[in-house]
């Protein structure tokens, strides 16, 4: 046989079958622009120069797995559509004398131009854009825009190899279901009459339980430390849960609908929910696919975008104020004492240096413990009990002198007397003992004391323990670090103030003038009275700086892998709709044969593609919402606590994402109805 | 009184681009009086199927005149068509035409239920039909579960279950084997006895032998017409098969 007769053969079964063929191409060009575009930016030197840049390496892996698996599942299955249509092809070529050497070459020609195609048109598409992402990224990071142009080759490399390799795989299965099919089979493997399903009672009710399971556990989980693990657990039992309900639950709901008679045969209801029966088994599948992906995408979308616009919210909860210096100790007498009035003084002297006014000045001691509160007693722990966080509290001891002077206040205490200020958890009780030595009258309930930046992120609930005397009231129950059973206590003092009048270059000239004072203090070991655990400073303009680039990475992922799942989505609801097409075509010749009229079809189609298509949708709401709960708590942990944002966000979300797929079900349908009427037109 | 006149039909093809014209049916006339059995007998290419596509209103002629129970299908509302070939025709298909979607029972069912009958009503009709065809047994089953002459005969059934003023059969023992052909051609028979007009197309002399006339259409024409008269199913056969021979070697009709 002419050797060119096979490319030709190729090209020609691509051209002929390109309404199936081209959403495949350009499904399979998104994906390699986007690996690409992530692999970029793993090694851009744009992007080098910002701070954090190491989170953005690691993130963008991160992508780069999540979207190379994705894509291998995802082209596989698209590719399945392709073969089930090809195969009748090749079984027509098979009984027309041609070997199965010969369909194989034909084969291979036509993976070898897709895969050119695909990944040589995707990669000039990922180099175009990949500027663009770079520029969008490096906006969202707060970071110095540069305006060179260049090619990774790292990148084109990795992602020539990962897609080269996707490719072969699935060259390979076709192969393989050409080799093991007879000719009269691939002929008519189109066509292969299913039986229609079974209702399986068992698969539904398990499919149903399981996600009220899962529902169960993201409402129920109070601790935002354990959300994280349950969350996955929870995404586990939820894509079971959808699959299984919508592959053997909806057969149940639509056999039940079957016996309801009075319901079933009436006109709008009788064709679509017996095709809705018939096909649900093998469209379950899909549609479960379809209501993960949207489900992914919301998630994602919702949580990325209320992280990134509620970073200044965040970073106002983690660093209240612009500049903060934490001294931990293990006793605040003598040298220490010493120590911190000097730090004190040095510190002002760099800040006023810079001619910055300070502002809302928080100075104060305190002696923090671990403990768990029973009615009014008060057990130390000693250490933060990681299984048991949820009744641990952090009980922070605060001079009333220190108090006064950083809340302006002129409260006064009597020796057996304390004020309280609660975090996370009330107080309600009218006296305190602590270890059951020590009791307290409960003066009065703070209504606030200053905020602190590890209180903020703590998750431990905490209550500020305001005593007349830190050394005498304390006698007996804490010294020098330690609690009286041996645990451990920690000293601090804390020197913090705003300068809302100071650049954020000048901010950060003040934290770097301090820093050398701190490492003195830990340094100096020739000082055998310097008991300075640790010294630490936060500028808030750093922080600004590291929290954009995390923030603006994660938001950026969110959103390419939000591309990525939509282009998937996108695609399946796409061969859905063209293979039902395909088949409801001689179905509704038959109805209207019957006596159907074209008015009526077109109804039927309407009610049975709407209720088809809405039900991910609805699916994915309603998994949304019940998520709502599980993921703010994990948004808890990455100091987002701004719950009107994220709920904004999450509907605002969920309602673009309707208009979007109403969109793509208005364009999708379209294809199916000239499927379908092209058949019926024909007289 | 007859129940269908078909008068001067003619129907051309063109192509695409209008050049060449290609006549199925050049000068159709003929009717069907009220509870007749007629056969249309002819040859691939005789216009059997065009004729019987205009008859169904599933095409339009280009000339001529159907009138189907005083109604003229041709200038009939397409709007109209639908609901008119729903409650007065009933089809049966040489391929069963059945849905495999649905259970037989729900095959039968369909046009009832588009025509918006109670299912009671429904099931009423079909208890009485179903025995009749021997298929009450079958309805629970789905077309793929059951035989050839089984799904014909469920065909039958949702041919019949509306009652229809004509049943139009285009080859309906096409697909079956002879024992399944025997016991279709049996019920047909029945049927008509039973009062129901029959239209049938066919190019089998069996089936054609059972009919009370025979129409012979090539040309785009009826050119012949065999009456049974008192002749048995086998007296018919040989007549039919007499005229197709004489078609075949030339020889001129009168």
């Amino acid at each position: 046989m002419n050797a060119s007769l096979f490319p030709k053969l190729a090209v020609g079964g691509i051209k002929k079958n390109k309404r199936i063929y081209f959403p495949y191409m350009l499904t399979c060009i998104g994906m390699v622009m986007m690996y690409y575009i992530i692999g970029y930016l793993q090694n851009s030197k744009a992007l080098e120069n910002i701070p954090g840049a190491s989170a953005i390496v690691s993130t963008m892996s991160f992508g780069c797995w999540v979207v190379a698996i994705f894509s291998c599942i995802f082209l596989f299955y698209t590719n399945s559509f392709l073969m089930r249509r090809r195969k009748k092809e090749f079984g027509l070529y098979n009984i027309l004398g041609m070997g199965k050497r010969h369909i194989v070459r034909i084969l291979v020609w036509e993976s070898i131009i897709t895969a050119i195609f695909s990944l040589v048109i995707g990669l000039l598409c990922g180099v175009g854009m990949s500027k663009l992402a770079e520029l969008i990224l490096i906006n969202l990071m707060d970071g110095e825009i540069t305006y060179s142009f260049d090619i990774s080759l790292g990148s084109v490399f990795l992602t020539t190899s990962v897609f080269g390799s996707i490719f072969i795989l699935i060259f390979l299965n076709s192969l393989r279901q050409i080799k093991f099919s007879s000719a009269v089979a691939l002929l008519k493997s189109e066509n292969t009459g299913e039986k229609p399903p079974k209702g399986n009672f068992i698969l539904g009710f398990l499919g149903l339980g399981v996600l009220a399971a899962a529902y169960y556990i993201a409402i129920t989980v109070a601790d935002p430390v354990d959300a994280m693990g349950w969350f996955f657990i929870a995404v586990i039992m939820v894509i079971i849960g959808t699959y299984l309900i919508m592959i053997a639950g909806s057969v149940l709901f639509c056999r039940m609908l079957q016996k309801k008679k009075n319901y079933y045969y009436k006109p709008n209801h009788f064709v679509s929910v017996s095709s809705m029966v018939y096909r649900m088994k093998r469209n379950g599948a899909g549609l479960a696919s379809i209501c993960i992906l949207a489900t992914m995408v919301l998630v994602l979308v919702s949580t990325t975008t209320s992280l990134y616009f509620g970073v200044e919210d965040a970073l106002n909860l983690r660093c209240p104020n612009d500049i903060n210096v934490t001294l931990r100790s293990n006793n605040f007498e003598g040298e220490n004492e010493k120590i911190i009035s000097e730090l004190r003084d040095k510190i002002i002297s760099v800040a006023d240096a810079r001619s910055c006014k300070r502002t809302d000045i928080v100075d104060y001691r305190g002696v923090a413990a671990y403990s768990t509160i029973e009615g009014s007693n008060v057990k130390f722990t000693g250490v933060r009990d990681e299984n048991n966080s949820s009744s641990v509290s952090l009980i922070y001891f605060v001079p009333i002198e220190d108090y006064n002077q950083t809340m302006g206040a002129s409260e006064s205490l009597s020796e057996e007397e304390v004020m309280l200020y609660a975090h996370g958890k009330k107080y309600s009780k009218e006296t305190i003992t602590f270890d059951g030595k020590k009791t307290f009258r409960v003066k009065k309930l703070a209504d606030n004391f200053t905020k602190s930046g590890d209180l903020a992120v703590s998750v431990v609930p905490t209550l500020y323990v305001i005593v007349p005397n830190l050394d005498s009231s304390l006698d007996g129950i804490i010294k020098d670090g330690e609690t009286y059973d041996g645990g451990i206590a920690s000293n601090y003092w804390v020197y913090g103030f705003n300068s809302a009048d100071c650049s954020e270059d000048e901010q950060l000239e003040i934290r770097d003038g301090i820093l050398p004072f701190l490492r003195d203090l830990l340094d100096s070991d020739d000082d055998p009275g310097n008991g300075i655990l640790s010294a630490r400073i936060e500028s808030k303009a750093a922080e600004r700086q590291s929290f954009y680039s995390l923030y603006g990475t994660i938001f950026f992922l969110g959103i390419i892998l939000s591309i990525v799942f939509i282009i998937a989505a996108v695609l399946i609801i796409y061969y859905k709709q063209i293979s039902e097409g395909y088949e409801d075509a001689s179905r509704f010749e038959i109805m209207q044969k019957v006596g159907m009229t074209k008015r009526e079809i077109k109804r039927s189609i309407n009610s049975q593609l709407l209720t088809v298509f809405f039900l991910p949708l609805m699916f994915a709401g309603v998994h949304l919402s019940f998520a709502f709960p599980l993921i703010r708590k994990i948004l808890l942990l990455m100091n987002l606590q701004n719950v009107k944002l994220f709920a904004i966000t999450t509907a605002v979300s969920f309602a673009v994402f309707a208009l979007f797929y109403t969109v793509i079900y208005r364009m999708t349908s379209n294809a199916y109805y000239k499927i379908v009427s092209g058949a019926t037109d024909r007289k | 009184m007859s129940i269908l006149n078909v008068n001067g039909l003619k129907k051309v093809y063109s192509t695409r681009l209008g050049g060449n014209k290609v006549e199925a049916l050049r000068n159709v006339t003929f009717s069907v009086e009220e509870g007749e059995y007629v056969a249309i007998m002819g040859e691939s290419g005789s216009g059997k199927t065009t004729l019987l596509n205009i008859l169904a209103a599933l095409d339009r002629p280009t000339g001529g005149c159907v009138i189907l129970d005083g109604k003229d299908l041709v200038t009939l509302k397409d709007s109209a068509i639908a609901a008119f070939r729903r409650d007065n025709l009933g089809f049966v298909f040489q391929d069963f035409n059945l849905l495999d979607t649905f259970t037989l029972e729900d095959n039968i069912y369909l046009p009832l239920v588009l025509a918006g009958t109670h299912h009671k009503e429904m099931k009423r009709r079909l208890d009485n039909i179903a025995k009749k065809l021997g298929i009450a047994e079958l309805l629970k089953k789905y077309p793929y579960e059951v035989s050839g002459g089984q799904k014909q005969r469920a065909a039958v059934a949702r041919a019949l279950i509306t009652g229809p003023r004509l049943i139009l059969a285009d080859e309906p023992t096409g697909a079956l084997d002879s024992k399944s052909t025997d016991e279709m051609l049996r019920l047909f028979a029945d049927i008509n006895r039973g009062g129901q007009t029959i239209l049938m197309v066919t190019h089998s002399i069996k089936a054609a032998s059972r009919a009370g006339r025979v129409l012979f259409l090539g040309d785009g024409e009826v050119f012949h017409t065999l009456y049974r008269g008192n002749d048995t199913d086998e007296q018919m056969y040989q007549k039919i098969s007499d005229t197709l021979t004489l078609i075949s070697t030339g020889g001129d009709i009168k």
